[in-house]
């Protein structure tokens, strides 16, 4: 049922602390060893300013993001991510969304991560189709 | 070694299929990933969530040519097509290709795009997710 369903609408939002911690767990239970992930000397040898999340990781944010959102109202059908900025970890990771379009039972929506400046550093859109 | 001999190698490979990677999607798996993002869903108990076929068969971008571009990977992006649920129990077998390999000129040099299509399909032998990505050494 698509009621209450509206261009427009954002989703509840979802507010995500992320720790190195957690970096190794992502890293472990994903099998992604890339060391930029947990290893300070390492990252900063590759230029970068320390640790980063995995994009995947933010990915599963936004992955929660929306099944929270779409509970048993339907199926994710499809869902795109691209990664535009570097997270760290210390720092809160904000996930948003806003439906789109409204076409029957299939919904779209845009996604996004907000780091704490609320830049956009990760940017994305999901297809769902309401049961 | 010159940028455009590792250019035109690591191009060689694209179309080509790597060796499928199968893996039963375990219980133990499924907790330790929703754990890993912090999603209390209890449905992932029993169900895969929206990213995990990555950690099942890891797709691994790694494609070890690559490594003599640039100094390290990033992520540019993925995108996931859902067809059927995923559940604990289930033998996953995914199968990999590169799909597209070129050069981009960015603000602190070349970078590389290497993208990826992974196929999954489980013991029925029914497809129930792809997934593009998007690999890119700088």
């Amino acid at each position: 049922m698509s009621e209450g369903v509206k261009t427009g609408d954002e989703i509840p939002e979802l507010v995500k602390h992320p720790t190195t911690r957690q970096l190794v767990q992502y890293a472990g239970a994903s099998g992604d060893f890339y060391e930029i992930h947990y290893d300070q000397d390492f990252a900063r040898r590759v230029s970068l300013p320390g640790v980063i999340l995995h994009g995947l990781l933010k990915a599963g944010y936004l992955g929660q993001l929306l099944t929270d959102w779409i509970g048993d109202r339907g199926t994710l059908k499809s869902f795109d991510v691209s990664y535009r900025g570097l997270d760290v970890p210390g720092k809160p990771y904000r996930c948003r969304g806003r439906i789109t379009k409204v076409e029957g039972k299939d919904v779209e929506l845009e996604v996004w991560g907000e780091d704490e400046n609320g830049q956009k550093t990760t940017l994305g859109s999901a297809t769902v189709q309401l049961s | 070694m010159a940028a455009t001999d590792v250019v035109d190698r690591i191009k060689a490979h694209i179309g080509k299929t790597q060796e499928p990677v199968t893996a039963t999607v375990e219980a133990g798996h499924l907790k330790r990933f929703a754990e890993a993002i912090g999603d209390p869903n209890p449905r992932w108990r029993e169900e895969a969530p929206p990213t995990f076929l990555v950690a099942i068969a890891p797709t691994s971008y790694h494609l070890d040519e690559a490594e003599q571009y640039g100094k390290g990977w990033l992520n540019g992006g993925n995108r996931f097509e859902y067809l059927e649920p995923v559940r604990v129990g289930d033998r996953i077998t995914a199968t990999g290709k590169v799909a597209d390999v070129y050069e981009k000129s960015g603000s602190s040099g070349n970078l590389l795009f290497i993208i990826f299509e992974t196929e999954y399909t489980n013991q029925h032998g029914r497809t129930v997710a792809r997934l593009r990505g998007t690999a890119i050494r700088r």
